[in-house]
């Protein structure tokens, strides 16, 4: 926050009493029904350990998937002598590998996400918390990871339901800062992990730079991305009156308006086009768009909605 | 500024734009929108808003700014509603009047009537009020430039207030009419009117009418007044509104009902609500000399025959206004239209007040009590300057003369002496017979010459003539009432002079005057240009008729202040009242019911005027050391007793008729109306109005949320 704008009244958005913006960030009774509930990917990813999803990588399972020629230098131990006895030929017996899944939060933490009651932040904490739960209990590898202006170090690599502490305490240590950098996140997202997995970027996209480089750094790293895009209910219907001088918490940009009818509904275009350029974007590029507001309760979006786009079943 | 505004005005439409605004203060308010605008865009001052991001914002404005003007026009609605606003103010205080022709501002001239019949109850609360309701509306709708003027009349007018266009003061001043119980005499409205209305004339504060402007005349009266003939009315325009019940529908006239009684009045008005005494007189009675008589008359309005009861009430001399003491009541039954005579007989009460009261109930109650007072004789106080004519001296001794004056016979020397001449000085003798006498100084008091003419360089130019034959006389004047046998009388010897300017002649010769009659600084010489007797021997032969002691009696009668204790002579209310009081004292007390004590200093003709008689009612006059004459004020006004408004046409008459019901002033009849007539009006409000409504709107849009 600048200094110039630091004694401008905030458009009020928390609510008095029973602050939505504190208590746990998810109930025990939410967390029940979490359980149920698996993260699946479209895609077979390579885990580092095994774990306990099918992997496309031929490996030491159980589970047969096919036979190939002997070559020099294949491991005696998988050839199937059976068929040597039938046919005298040589062939490796392949089985498909069980691996675990990187399930990879991107949590945006800009100053622009902690408006909304509940703040933006605050539900897309909740979000990431259900995702890492729901990861955890099946024994997924679950990296969270947040950024504003750029990537912050975030939690990596975490097994194991009995680190869902971890998470919950990571998540509401954290707090709104700095002016967010799609671009730059992204970018260094996918130097510092290479490896395959399902990536869930939780942002509002208010980002004056545009999102279409951002995503296409983990487009290029063939990932299973889906973008759950939190807007607040005062972005979708703005309760201004008067002559106004709007300023950007994040670089201290102003635009002055009156408000007019005809404004609003051209606001109201102007938002309806970059939320459905978003979503046709995402579309035609095989990326899950999932367009949600502060006011959608969030666990009908993790209990139903993601359950229907199928990033959970 | 003005007068482009009036320019723009007289363009287009019958609108007009007066305003009282000048030069200086129109270029104040044109910088007004000025000022406003100029604010608006240079000192708007936006509300900073924090929001999450101007991304969406910005792109809608960048939008927005494809069709910016019109757009500009909408983000500025405030602004065009402040404008609009100021717009409209101004408009308002440029004063748009909608008017048919004419630039300056309207002349009003509002007439109350507020004589007695005003005060009738017919229309509630009483006719004043309702008149004064009705002007008082014409000064409500009044223009800012027009100018008002109040005249209250009854049988005198008074300029209420003059022209001013402060409709608070002018609503004030007609609230302050009070009623009076006089007559009404529209010609002395009109005449205050009508001279206050003359082009050019200065009109009061400081504005003068121009020639231009023609004042309206307003008249609200009930019509109880004669038609005023041969008045112009010049610049007026004259609008009756009449006050009162309307008329009844028009019946054709009596000689068409073929059963109307041939002693019908020509024309009977409509019939009002009102019993009145129209009459009252006390006088002694003929036959017995200690019984006294009060009489008098009550006419009934009514269409209806009214029972009622009139009393008879005695009231205390000194107390005046005092409840009274019934002493008697005669019930009266009056048929519809008519008049009823009363009668009570009193065994001789002295100097007393007596009321007669009406019993009955109706609208106008002043004229249902009538005063008299019993046995104020007065005799004249005459003084006979002779040097001992018989003949004369032996007229003065007649029963009749001596029952009506104090006569007084001093010889010429004895009147010249101190003590006669100061009581001549001091006004103690109401009329002085010189006979052959000529005194060095005209007298305080009336006088009668026999053959010899009063001092003064008028009569220096006497010439003496012989024999002169009588040719007329004139029976007109009270003086020679019942002479007849003058043209037999003989004069010998006579001086013959041109009597002074507004003399007027009794006795006619053929060579000029032989007597007449001079006015004399409020005292009138008489003169008989001829001497009784010339020397010892007699100079004409009038002693042998009976025209001479006729002819003595009735100069005491009409020179001598003679009151026969009779109510003769009606004091009116708001009339002044001429007393005669028998003392030298320089003023004399007058005690009314309202106000006690009122002095009253005497006038140069020894006689003292009341001014202070507007009620009716008993009064008292009192004076040192204890002179006491009682006198009556009583209304006796058949016309202000005649409750049915004149001047309102009746449904149904014809043509023809129509003329003769209409109020003539001049020769122009002016037709009254019932109602308050409409005026131009003053619609700057509306634009005042309509301001402060685009005010309301301009606040709602901006805390309403309300967006275009």
């Amino acid at each position: 926050m600048s200094p110039e704008t630091s004694n401008i009244p905030e458009v009020p958005h928390r609510a008095p009493a029973g602050d939505p913006n504190s208590g746990p960030l998810l109930d025990p009774v939410f967390l029940h029904k979490l359980e149920q509930l698996e993260l699946i990917s479209r895609k077979i990813f390579v885990g580092r350990m095994k774990g306990e999803r099918k992997s496309r990588r031929r490996g030491s399972s159980v589970e047969f998937a096919e036979h190939r020629n002997y070559t020099t230098g294949d491991d005696l131990r998988h050839i199937d002598w059976n068929v040597y006895g039938r046919l005298d030929k040589l062939f490796l017996k392949l089985f498909l590998e069980e691996e675990d899944l990187h399930v990879y939060t991107v949590l945006d933490a800009s100053l622009s996400m902690d408006f909304g009651t509940p703040t933006k932040l605050r539900y897309g904490k909740q979000v990431a918390a259900a995702l890492a739960f729901i990861g955890l209990v099946n024994h997924d590898r679950v990296l969270v990871d947040t950024f504003s202006a750029r990537l912050e170090q975030g939690l990596h690599g975490i097994r194991g339901r009995s680190q869902m502490w971890r998470v919950v305490q990571y998540l509401e240590k954290l707090k709104p800062t700095g002016s967010s950098d799609l671009t730059a996140a992204c970018r260094e997202f996918a130097i510092r992990h290479p490896g395959k997995g399902v990536v869930v970027v939780i942002s509002d996209f208010l980002d004056k730079r545009g999102y279409q480089d951002a995503l296409r750094y983990l487009l290029a790293r063939n990932m299973d991305i889906y973008v759950v895009h939190v807007l607040s209910q005062e972005e979708v219907n703005p309760d201004l009156v008067g002559d106004l001088r709007l300023v950007d918490v994040e670089d201290g940009n102003s635009a002055e308006i009156t408000i007019s009818a005809p404004l609003l509904k051209r606001y109201k275009d102007t938002l309806n086009a970059f939320v459905g350029g978003l979503k046709e974007w995402c579309t035609s590029r095989g990326i899950t768009y999932i367009f949600t507001t502060n006011q959608y309760p969030f666990d009908k979006l993790i209990l139903n909605y993601l359950r229907e786009r199928g990033l959970v079943k | 500024m003005g007068g482009l505004w009036n320019w723009i005005g007289g363009l287009s439409s019958p609108i007009e734009l007066s305003t009282p605004l000048g030069l200086a203060a129109w270029s104040v308010l044109a910088g007004v929108p000025v000022g406003i605008i100029a604010l608006y865009f240079l000192k708007l001052r936006r509300r900073p808003v924090r929001v999450p991001s101007t991304l969406l914002w910005q792109r809608s404005l960048e939008d927005l700014h494809v069709n910016s003007l019109f757009q500009r026009l909408r983000r500025n609605l405030l602004l065009f509603l402040q404008l609009l606003a100021v717009a409209l103010t101004m408009l308002a205080l440029a004063g748009p009047q909608m008017r048919g022709s004419g630039v300056t501002g309207q002349r009003y001239v509002l007439m109350i009537d507020n004589s007695a019949s005003m005060s009738a109850t017919d229309v509630p609360p009483n006719r004043l009020a309702a008149a004064k309701e009705a002007a008082r509306k014409v000064v409500d709708v009044m223009g800012s430039s027009d100018l008002a003027m109040v005249i209250a009349f009854s049988d005198t007018a008074r300029v209420v207030s003059n022209y001013t266009g402060d409709r608070s003061i002018l609503s004030q001043r007609i609230e302050s009419i009070a009623p009076t119980q006089a007559a009404t005499s529209l010609r002395e409205g009109l005449q205050v009117a009508a001279g206050l209305a003359n082009p050019s004339k200065q009109i009061g504060e400081g504005v003068v009418a121009s020639s231009v402007i023609t004042p309206k005349l307003f008249i609200y009266t009930d019509g109880g007044f004669s038609d005023v003939e041969g008045f112009s009315l010049g610049n007026l325009e004259p609008e009756v509104v009449v006050i009162g019940p309307p008329p009844p529908a028009y019946e054709p006239p009596a000689e068409a009902r073929p059963n109307a009684p041939a002693a019908e009045r020509p024309r009977t008005g409509n019939p009002s609500d009102n019993l009145a005494i129209v009459a009252l007189q006390s006088r002694r009675d003929e036959e017995k000399a200690d019984v006294y008589q009060i009489f008098g008359r009550v006419h009934n309005f009514r269409a209806q025959e009214a029972a009622t009861e009139a009393q008879l009430y005695r009231h205390a001399v000194d107390k005046p206004g005092d409840p009274g003491e019934l002493v008697d009541a005669i019930a009266l039954k009056i048929p519809p239209q008519t008049d009823q005579a009363f009668k009570f007989d009193l065994i001789d009460p002295g100097l007393a007040p007596f009321e007669v009261r009406l019993t009955a109930k109706d609208a106008l109650p002043i004229d249902n009590r009538a005063f008299t007072v019993v046995g104020t004789t007065r005799k004249a106080q005459v003084l006979v300057v002779t040097s001992g004519n018989r003949y004369l001296i032996d007229t003065l001794k007649t029963p009749l003369v001596e029952e009506r004056a104090d006569v007084a016979v001093k010889t010429p020397e004895e009147a010249r002496a101190e003590a006669v001449a100061r009581e001549i000085r001091g006004g103690r003798f109401d009329l002085i017979l010189y006979d052959g006498v000529r005194p060095e100084a005209p007298p305080q008091a009336n006088t009668l010459y026999f053959g010899a003419l009063p001092p003064g360089p008028a009569y220096e130019k006497a010439k003496d003539v012989e024999q002169p034959v009588i040719l007329d006389w004139d029976i007109g004047h009270p003086m020679m009432q019942y002479i007849r046998d003058l043209s037999l009388v003989f004069v010998a010897r006579a001086k013959i002079v041109e009597p002074p300017a507004g003399s007027r002649n009794l006795i006619e010769s053929n060579q000029g005057p032989l007597a007449f009659l001079a006015p004399r600084e409020g005292f009138t010489d008489a003169v008989v240009s001829f001497p009784l007797i010339d020397g010892d021997a007699p100079n004409t032969t009038w002693f042998r008729y009976i025209s001479f002691p006729l002819f003595v009696l009735n100069s005491i009668q009409a020179l001598g202040n003679v009151r026969e204790g009779s109510g003769d002579e009606t004091a009116r209310p708001g009339q002044p009242v001429v007393l005669h009081a028998e003392t030298i004292s320089k003023e004399i007390a007058v005690d009314s019911a309202a106000r006690p004590g009122v002095r009253v200093p005497r006038s140069p003709q020894g006689t003292f005027i009341y001014q202070d008689a507007d009620k009716t009612g008993m009064y008292l006059a009192r004076w040192e050391p204890s002179g006491r004459l009682p006198f009556a004020v009583n209304l006796f006004d058949f016309r202000e007793s005649d409750l049915a408004p004149r001047g309102l046409v009746p449904d149904g008459t014809p043509e023809a008729m129509q003329e003769s019901y209409k109020i003539k002033i001049g020769y122009n009849p002016v037709t009254g109306t019932g109602k308050a007539p409409e005026v131009q009006k003053d619609i700057w409000w509306y634009f005042a109005l309509l301001a402060l409504g685009v005010l309301l709107v301009e606040w709602y849009i901006y805390n309403r949320r309300v967006y275009i």
